[in-house]
Parts: C-alpha cells; sequence; structure tokens
C-alpha cells in the first residue's frame, strides 16, 4: 500500500508540473496581450514566476518541515493541489478583468505598473506552485526509508517537460486557453482527490465536495471565457483566435474592422495613409517593377501595390491567421500575381534564387528580438543579395509629428548607418512613420511628381505629401541622422537597448531602481545560502540564461520556427532527468561531483559564444539542441548533488528555492541587461564567468575545509 | 445591516488604491491625472532664454502664484511649474523658453487646422517644450511632456521669428505643436512684432488659458484653433489632466473679443463618441458661441500612451458632422480622413461646395470677396 501511496504522490508531483507549465505559457500570452509586449515585460513575467516560485519553497522549508506549523500529509497535499488546479481560472480571469478596472481602458502601462500587476496578479498561484513541490517532498519523506528528493525532482522534470510540449505541440493547436487549464486541472484535480481520499485522516465526502467546486469552476471558466474579452466601448468582438504566435482579435465598430494582435491594434480597414505611404513611397522610384517582395502586409496594401501592374508579388506572412483573417474581413484583396507563402521572412530570403524589384517590410517596431532581426546588419545583407540591380528596400519605425526624441534619433540613426553599409543612396521620408528607403541608385524624394509622371492616383500622398513631408522637413530629418551611432547587429541588437530606453521614457520611468532593488534582494539572499545552493544558484541562472540565448540565436540564424523554438524549450527541461539519474551512478564524491559539472558548464557556455563568434553561416541545429540538453543535463545532474552535501531536512526546500532564484535572475539579467548591451557572444561568455566564479568559490570553500 | 465596508468599497474605485496610481491620482479626485509642480526642480539660476514672466503675484516675498492658466500654480522657491517652462528663482517668476524653440516649420494654415482662415497660405510655425495637459494621446509628447534642457532647441527671438516668416513668405506665424499658453511671454512679444509687420498671428491650443492673459494676448491674435477635447468634465481629468469650464470660458473670450477661431474635436472611441454628449455640446456651441464657428471633427490614431484603441471609425465622424449640422452648426468638417466630402466648405444658403480640398490643396474656389459666388452670402470667416 505505501508504494502505490507514494506513486500517487508522484504522479500528482507530475500533474503539477504538466498543469503549471501550461499556465505559466498561458499567462505569459495572457500578459503579453494586456500589456506591452517587449522583452523587459517578457522577462519581468518570468523573473515574477519563478521568483515567488522561490518563495514559495522556501516557505514550503521553514512551516512544512521539523517543527514548523503544517506538518506534511496527502490530504492537505490533496487539498492545496485541488486549490491549485482550479486557481488559474481566477488568475487568467481577474488579469482580464481588472486590466481595464485598475489601469483605464485603452492605456498602454508602463513597467512599475506592469511589475506590481503582475506580481499581485500572480503570487497566489506562484507561490503555491513553489510551496507544493518541496511539500510533496516532505510528504514522502516522512514514509521514505531512503531520500525521495531525486525521485521528486525527476517527476516535476517530467511533468514540466510533458506541459512544455503538451502546450508547444497540442493544445495552443487546437484549445483556447479556458480549455487547456480545464485539461490541465482536471488531471490534477483527479490525482489530488486519489491521494488526499488516501489520507484515512481526511474524509472522501468532504474531498469530493471540494473536487466538484473545482470542476465547476473549471466549467465556469470555458463558459465565461469570450464574455471576458468582449469589449466595453459599444464595438463587438467579432473574431478571436488563440494562434501559436499569440492572440489575434477581431473588432468591429460601425462598420470599421481592427484586428488586434496582443491587445495592440495593427490593421484597421481604410487605412489609406499607411497603405498608400508603405507601397508607392519605394514603388514610385521604380522604372518597370516586376517583382516585388512584401513581408508582412496591411490593410489595402495589396490594392495599392496593384495598381503597379507586377508580374509576381510574393507575400511572406509567418503567422498564417494574420494574413487569413485580412483577407476574410476585407482588409487584403487578392491581385493578380499574388503568392502567400507562410513562413519566415528571413528563412524565406535565405532559401530563394529569385531577385525582387522592391522588398518592402512591413512589421511593427523592432522592440522585441523577434522583430529586431529585420532590422539588422544580417537582414539588410540578405536583402541586398536578392534585389535587382536597380531594387529598392523600404521598411518603417514610429515616427514624429515635429520634433525627433533623442531615443528616436538613435534608433533612426542606428538603422540608417546598419542599412547604409550595404546600400549607396538613402531616403528617409518623415511623418506618422519615418520611412527607410535604400537602393543603389540615386532616390527622388518627389514622390507625388513621380507618382503624377507615371499616372498613378493616391488619395493621401497627392494632397498631403506638400504638407507633412516637406522638403525641408527630410532635410532636417536627414541632417539629424548621427554617423556615429552602432550599427544594429543580429548578435548585438543595439535598436533593442534604445527601444527600452525610450519604452521607459515615455512612462517616465527607469530600470533603474528595479534593478537596484532586485541587486540588494539578491545580494541579501546570496549572504544568507551555503555553498551548495550557490552552486545552483548560478546553474539555475546559466541554464535560464542559456535558454534565452539559444532561443535568440537560434531565431537568428534559422529564423522564428514554431516547432523548433518549443522543441528548444523542451530540450532544455529533457536533460534534467537522465542528469538526475545520472547522480545514482556516478563514482564522485558530491563536491568534487559539483566542481566537475560547474567546470563542464561553464566550458559550455565558453564552447557556445566562440560557435557563434566563429559562424559565418548558420551552425548546425544540431549544436544548439546539444547545448540545451548538455546544460539541462548538468543542471539535472546538479540539483540532487547539492541537496545531498547540503544535507538535513530543509535543504530540499532551499535547494529548490536557489535553484528558482537563480532562473529568475538569469532569465532577466540575459534578456535584458546582457543582450541588448554586450550581444549574444559576450553574454554567453559571461555566462561561463559566472560559472567560473561558481568553480572557483566552491573550490576555495571546499580548500578551507579540508585545512 | 449595512457594512461601512461594503460603502467603501462601492464609493473607492479600484485604482485609487492602486500604489503607483495607475491613473494617477493627483488631483481632487482619485482618477484625473492632472499634473503637479515640480517641487526643486528649477536650475538654480535662469539662463539666456529667460524671462520674467506675465501675471504673477508674489504671494508673500518668495513664493508666487502663476496667473497665466487654471493650475495657478504656487511655487516655491526652487520649484517648477506644472507645464514645466516657469520656475521660480528668487522669489521671481521666470519663463526659461523664450526665443528658444525646439520645433520650427512651414505648414500650410489647412494643417492647423484652420479652414477658414486665409486659405492656401503657409503659418511659420514655432514651438517650445512644455504643456500644462497631460492628454494621454498626445502626438507632440516628446516635447510637450518635456523640460526645456531635455531637448535640442534653435536660437529664435521674437524679431528673428518675424524676419523668417517674411523670408519664408509666410502670411501668419502659428504658436503650436505644443501649448502656447506655456510659452505665453514669447508668443505676446512675437505676435506683437508681427502685426507690426504686418504678419498675421494663429494660436493653436488646448485653451487652458486664465481670462485676464487671454484678454491680453487677444489685442494680436488674428486667428484661433482650439481644442474642445470633449464636452465633459470627467473626460477632461481622465484623458487631457484638465477641467472642462475654463477651456469653455476661452470660447466665450474669444467669441467675445471677435477674434476668428476654429473649433477641433479628436473623437477618441469608447471616450469621446457619445453622440449625447455631442449634442449637448452643439447645444452649448449655438448658444454661447453662434452658429458661424467651424467645427472640425478629427479622426483618432492610437498614440504615445493611448495606443490600445482602434482608430475612430470614418461614419463615427460623418455621423457627428449630420448631427451637428442638423442642430444648426453651420460649418462641420471632418478631419484625418483623406479625400473625404467633409473636408469641403458647403454655403450654409445655397449648400453648394464653395471651397473644394484636396488635402492641403484648394482645388476649387467659389468665393468672391468672402461671399459665396453662387448665392452671394457672406461666409464667415477671414478670406485674404
Amino acid at each position: 500500500m505505501k508504494s502505490r501511496d507514494d506513486q500517487y504522490v508522484l504522479r500528482l508531483v507530475v500533474a503539477t508540473g504538466i498543469a503549471s507549465v501550461v499556465t505559466q505559457l498561458l499567462l505569459i500570452r495572457e500578459y503579453l496581450s494586456q500589456f506591452q509586449g517587449n522583452e523587459f515585460v517578457i522577462a519581468l513575467i518570468l523573473f515574477g514566476w519563478l521568483s515567488l516560485g522561490a518563495a514559495g519553497t522556501y516557505t514550503a522549508g521553514r512551516i512544512a518541515t521539523g517543527s514548523g506549523w503544517i506538518s506534511p500529509s496527502r490530504g492537505k497535499l490533496g487539498w492545496l493541489s485541488l486549490l491549485l488546479a482550479a486557481l488559474p481560472v481566477v488568475v487568467i480571469f481577474s488579469v482580464r478583468l481588472l486590466r481595464d478596472t485598475v489601469f483605464l481602458h485603452g492605456r498602454s502601462v508602463g513597467f512599475y505598473d506592469t511589475a506590481v500587476f503582475v506580481f499581485s496578479t500572480l503570487c497566489a498561484y506562484a507561490l503555491l506552485v513553489g510551496f507544493l513541490l518541496p511539500f510533496s517532498l516532505y510528504v514522502l519523506r516522512a514514509r521514505a526509508e531512503s531520500d525521495p528528493t531525486r525521485r521528486v525532482y525527476i517527476a516535476d522534470g517530467i511533468g514540466d517537460m510533458a506541459g512544455g510540449a503538451l502546450f508547444s505541440f497540442v493544445l495552443v493547436f487546437l484549445v483556447s486557453p479556458m480549455q487547456a487549464v480545464a485539461v490541465t486541472g482536471t488531471i490534477l484535480a483527479v490525482l489530488a482527490v486519489v491521494v488526499a481520499v488516501s489520507d484515512s485522516d481526511h474524509p472522501p465526502r468532504r474531498i469530493v465536495a471540494g473536487a466538484i467546486v473545482c470542476a465547476s469552476v473549471l466549467a465556469a471558466g470555458m463558459v465565461l471565457e469570450r464574455w471576458t474579452l468582449s469589449p466595453t466601448d459599444g464595438s463587438s468582438l467579432v473574431e478571436y483566435r488563440e494562434t501559436r504566435y499569440g492572440r489575434i482579435t477581431v473588432f468591429r465598430d460601425h462598420g470599421q474592422v481592427t484586428v488586434f494582435q496582443d491587445g495592440a491594434p495593427t490593421f484597421t480597414s481604410g487605412d489609406i495613409v499607411t497603405a498608400e505611404e508603405a507601397i508607392h513611397y519605394p514603388m514610385s522610384q521604380l522604372e518597370k517593377p516586376e517583382h516585388v517582395l512584401l513581408i508582412s502586409a496591411g490593410s489595402g496594401m495589396l490594392r495599392e501595390l496593384e495598381k503597379y501592374g507586377l508580374q509576381s508579388v510574393d507575400y511572406v506572412e509567418l503567422n498564417p491567421d494574420v494574413a487569413e483573417i485580412q483577407f476574410r474581413y476585407g482588409l487584403l484583396h487578392r491581385i493578380p500575381g499574388l503568392r502567400i507563402l507562410y513562413r519566415d521572412g528571413r528563412a524565406y530570403l535565405s532559401q530563394t534564387s529569385k531577385r525582387y524589384d522592391a522588398v518592402i517590410v512591413c512589421l511593427p517596431e523592432p522592440d522585441t528580438f523577434q522583430v529586431n532581426r529585420f532590422f539588422s546588419d544580417g537582414f539588410f545583407r540578405m536583402v541586398r543579395k536578392r534585389l535587382t540591380r536597380t531594387g529598392i528596400l523600404a521598411f518603417s519605425v514610429e515616427g514624429f509629428e515635429n520634433y525627433l526624441g533623442e531615443a528616436q534619433r538613435q534608433k533612426v540613426s542606428s538603422l540608417a548607418n546598419t542599412a547604409g553599409l550595404h546600400f549607396s543612396y538613402r531616403l528617409l521620408l518623415p511623418g506618422q512613420r519615418i520611412h527607410f528607403l535604400f537602393a543603389l541608385q540615386p532616390l527622388n524624394p518627389d514622390i507625388p511628381g513621380l507618382l503624377a509622371a507615371r499616372g498613378i492616383p493616391t488619395r493621401y500622398i497627392g494632397a498631403y505629401f506638400q504638407g507633412n513631408v516637406t522638403r525641408e522637413r527630410i532635410a532636417q530629418l536627414d541632417a539629424l541622422v548621427d554617423a556615429s551611432a552602432p550599427l544594429n547587429t543580429d548578435l548585438s541588437p543595439h535598436l533593442m537597448r534604445i527601444m527600452l530606453g525610450q519604452w521607459f521614457a515615455k512612462h517616465a520611468a527607469s530600470p533603474t531602481l528595479f534593478l537596484w532593488a532586485v541587486g540588494v534582494v539578491t545580494a541579501v539572499y546570496l549572504i544568507r545560502i551555503h555553498r551548495p545552493q550557490w552552486v545552483l544558484f548560478t546553474t539555475g541562472f546559466v541554464t535560464m540564461g542559456s535558454e534565452i540565448l539559444v532561443i535568440f540565436a537560434f531565431q537568428i540564424f534559422f529564423g522564428y520556427v514554431y516547432l523548433q523554438i518549443g522543441l528548444i524549450v523542451t530540450v532544455f527541461l529533457a536533460g534534467l532527468i537522465p542528469g538526475a539519474l545520472l547522480t545514482a551512478c556516478c563514482g564522485f564524491a558530491p563536491r568534487r561531483a559539483l566542481l566537475i559539472s560547474d567546470g563542464l558548464l561553464a566550458l559550455l557556455a565558453g564552447c557556445f559564444a566562440w560557435m557563434l563568434h566563429t559562424s559565418s553561416a548558420a551552425p548546425p541545429a544540431l549544436a544548439f539542441w546539444g547545448f540545451g540538453f548538455m546544460v539541462s543535463l548538468l543542471c539535472g545532474f546538479q540539483f540532487p548533488m547539492a541537496v545531498s552535501l547540503a544535507g538535513g531536512e530543509k535543504a530540499a526546500g532551499a535547494a529548490f528555492s536557489a535553484d528558482l532564484m537563480g532562473a529568475a535572475l538569469g532569465i532577466l539579467i540575459t534578456s535584458t541587461v546582457l543582450i541588448p548591451n554586450v550581444g549574444v557572444v559576450w553574454a554567453a561568455a559571461l555566462l561561463g564567468v559566472l560559472k567560473i566564479v561558481s568553480l572557483v568559490s566552491n573550490g576555495i570553500y571546499g580548500t578551507n575545509q579540508q585545512t | 445591516m449595512g457594512c461601512g465596508l461594503g460603502v467603501m468599497c462601492a464609493s473607492v474605485p479600484a485604482y485609487a488604491l492602486w500604489p503607483f496610481g495607475g491613473k494617477q491620482s493627483a488631483g481632487a479626485d482619485a482618477d484625473d491625472i492632472i499634473g503637479r509642480v515640480f517641487k526643486g526642480d528649477a536650475p538654480e539660476t535662469v539662463w539666456k532664454w529667460s524671462r520674467e514672466a506675465s501675471f504673477y503675484q508674489n504671494v508673500d516675498g518668495s513664493t508666487v502664484r502663476c496667473g497665466i492658466c487654471p493650475h495657478r500654480c504656487m511655487l516655491a522657491p526652487g520649484d517648477r511649474s506644472v507645464c514645466r517652462s516657469r520656475v521660480n528663482v528668487g522669489g521671481k517668476l521666470y519663463s526659461l523658453v523664450y526665443g528658444n524653440p525646439c520645433a520650427v516649420h512651414v505648414d500650410p494654415i489647412e494643417k492647423k487646422p484652420l479652414y477658414h482662415f486665409k486659405p492656401a497660405s503657409r503659418a511659420f510655425s514655432i514651438a517650445t517644450t512644455g504643456c500644462n495637459l497631460r492628454c494621454l494621446n498626445c502626438q507632440n509628447w516628446e516635447i510637450s511632456q518635456a523640460k526645456p534642457r531635455e531637448v535640442r532647441h534653435v536660437e529664435l527671438f521674437p524679431d528673428q521669428v518675424v524676419s523668417q516668416a517674411i523670408r519664408t513668405g509666410c502670411a501668419s506665424i502659428a504658436y503650436t505643436y505644443s501649448e502656447p499658453v506655456t510659452f505665453y511671454e514669447y508668443t505676446r512679444e512675437t505676435a506683437q512684432l508681427a502685426r507690426e509687420a504686418g504678419i498675421a498671428n494663429v494660436l493653436v491650443s488646448a485653451g487652458y488659458i486664465n481670462r485676464a492673459p487671454l484678454l491680453d494676448l487677444c489685442r494680436w491674435i488674428d486667428a484661433a484653433n482650439v481644442n474642445l477635447k470633449s464636452f465633459s468634465d470627467e473626460i477632461y481629468r481622465k484623458l487631457n489632466g484638465a477641467r472642462l469650464q475654463p477651456i469653455l470660458n476661452t470660447f466665450q473670450t474669444l467669441n467675445e473679443q471677435g477674434v476668428h477661431f476654429e473649433m477641433t474635436n479628436l473623437v477618441v472611441p469608447g471616450y469621446v463618441d457619445d453622440p449625447d454628449m455631442v449634442r449637448r455640446m452643439c447645444a452649448w456651441i449655438l448658444e454661447q458661441l453662434g452658429q458661424n464657428h467651424p467645427l472640425h471633427f478629427t479622426r483618432f490614431f492610437p498614440k504615445y500612451k493611448l495606443d490600445r484603441l482602434a482608430p475612430t471609425p470614418v461614419s463615427t465622424l460623418e455621423r457627428f458632422r449630420e448631427l451637428a449640422m442638423a442642430e444648426g452648426i453651420r460649418y462641420v468638417y471632418v478631419g484625418n480622413v483623406p479625400g473625404h466630402s467633409g473636408n469641403h466648405t458647403y454655403c450654409h444658403n445655397c449648400g453648394k461646395c464653395i471651397v473644394e480640398r484636396q488635402g492641403y490643396f484648394i482645388t476649387a474656389n467659389h468665393l468672391e470677396s468672402g461671399r459665396c459666388r453662387f448665392c452671394g452670402t457672406t461666409i464667415p470667416g477671414v478670406w485674404s
């Protein structure tokens, strides 16, 4: 009986892992839909999740061990797991409903407001998840003859990996967030009931009643899901899709259709200005254009292109749903010669041999790693190779009305300098958006004149260009380009740093206070922990930092291939289990094993940095997966070793906590400080340095103890 | 039995409890975004582009009260005003932006928008940093929400502004982009010199100004476009950080002083698109200002912090235009919609199109000495 009950507890740990990872991914998407989708916010969400989780595990170590006031039991574990199963519905609904209650409808929110909102809404769930893992361990340990730490760690790893895979490969394609929560919540609830019932101190009737309440909450989530997304401003929600790349909602208001992606309006019917500027600014420069490549497209753009009687228009769109919805609601129209390619624009450019007269990029602001790849030196080089001798590259960024702010000026300068490396001539056109035209032949700023000469009719350009985009304004903008502004390269995304700075400036905030606060809390934490936990802290840091690095580097070299990104995330979890299993057959003493594994982690990070630095072309994809697997393998290997070295009943909770704290800081510092400031190569090298510091400090500690 | 906590919960909005002021509780009410004085933020000494301000009182020998706008900032030595461009240095109030614009352009007068004032002419347009409002959808936030030393400037004292306007062939000087109320002294003295040189003066403003300074300015101003951002005090507080009544007072003063002015109403979806509110607004305009002041309903696009809203549907603007004209306002336009027939001017008597516009170009003009060529009716405005 005893071993069967233990098996149920381990299965519950697996189910908790599945449910928590699915909820984590759903919440990231939810927050991104409600707030700004830049890297700082993504890092903030993950940081909040992991640091609150760390606080939960720490709390478990304090209150559920020894003479703590909660004695571990299967009944309590079952009740807490039942609560965990239903909680995602409450959290997701509160995020959706409180967003417009706390903040003004339609208003974007700054960093600190986002941080407080994320932490407030996340804390109950993340604390409970963090608490449950060590609590499960204590439940098992209360009856086990051998230390169950390794088994719990492996079960958690299996659950996390299965949750990641389940979401990335199945749920995201098939079900809505509330349906996904219902699927994982039901599995968790059933196991919670089984575990609780196995505890003779807890009457089954109560836990069954609890399970019914939990099921009701999960069902209510599904029933009310669409209502929570309905607008309050008089428009109507006509389409709602959870795609693999994020949420798409379509609203209709008095005949106007607006497509929102992750809560931000991206395309609106009848947006003549955007369509005419994006298409006619570059196309007017070409004598006889035949082939055009559009990287993404917005409302009305294909209609404008049709005026040129082109032989072919290749429209590359990463997210098929974006194109499909635009065609369905009449924002885009099929034109002769149109070919739609659902793939990553960079991946397409690197493989096609076709030459184009114009490559027109219609993407949002480069404030994420994903979009930044289309504004980098590597991308401009690719485009140059695929353009005809008279061909033209066009892209745009957010513009200005009457004054170019300093951050915006640096952004424009960096882009002008970077693209300028590959083209002889540039023309910068100011306006609501700043349009960049690059070519190997001189460019003519008299766009209305060129269009008139070719008989191309427009509604906006002909009537407004001479007032909004005067020669004087064009000259002023060009004169403001700072020739010394750094280049925006794939491996060192300078633009990201500017964009983050601009976002903070817009909300009159600075990340300094936050980073100082994080630094102080981390310093206090590090002073209090023991050496084995320090090793786990640095390993957690390096593992999550490496994961972000690998995802970013993979995108740079291979394009955004969703399934492969899912594979990377899964690979980073897959190594944990064999790593933990390896400890059983490893003959080294725990301290020596930690030193060796630290050394290997440092070496791996160094090798990864070296590989990125020396690669002129894409390294084999296997190298990325292999690196991810090895990092997670060593992480999985170190965990039981560190717990064993630390000893004591509270060590497991503290170890989980150290791992999570390290992971939280790893993701925050790597994505918001290291990559934007020093680039991918140096970020990888610095992760290696951190592991060397861990190695040295652990080695010195060991030597001191021996002496 | 009643629950005290319940009463409190019902009367206190959730955002009032938000630690960072999700809706920035700064004024008398919890949900307004009215700006605050910047305590101890003034430079130690004034600089080349400083002038002692007009319309202020020394309250107690060191503290001053600015009288330019309804904020009536009370500034101790070292404090900076809500608009960011006025400081108390040594018990005197100084404007820091005199002769120091950060944006200088030549624009078509239709861009302001002014459709009944010197059509097809050009306006030499200047702005300095600062604004006494906090509009969440500000198009020029990088200058309006900035302090003078945070942006690039050019030196252009009033006489230089006038000579540049003449050199560039402009019929008017427009004080625009950010908020001319905050660079009042610069505006006033430039306007005076411009008048002497035969150049007209155009004020493009949110109208948040006190009566006394406005009366003084009216002596030199030839035309104005003033935003009537909504007809709700609550929305003014939420979206703009201002109050409605002072702006209504501004319209009354301009009307009383005979300044040609046009009104702009930016229709923000979910906030300013209530037909009942538009009806009330039109009724007030008709009663207080008359039928002849042009009214522009302009299309909102997501901007600055209000960037998670859809643009205004064109049909909403058309509906409001029809509604306002049905109420009795004679000249109502649709703005920010290229190629729309609501950009043209139609004679209020015969209904014929008398000024046809394609963007900033006049493609047909059927006015003769300010009268409709078809029926001879006088069309309100300054046409030459």
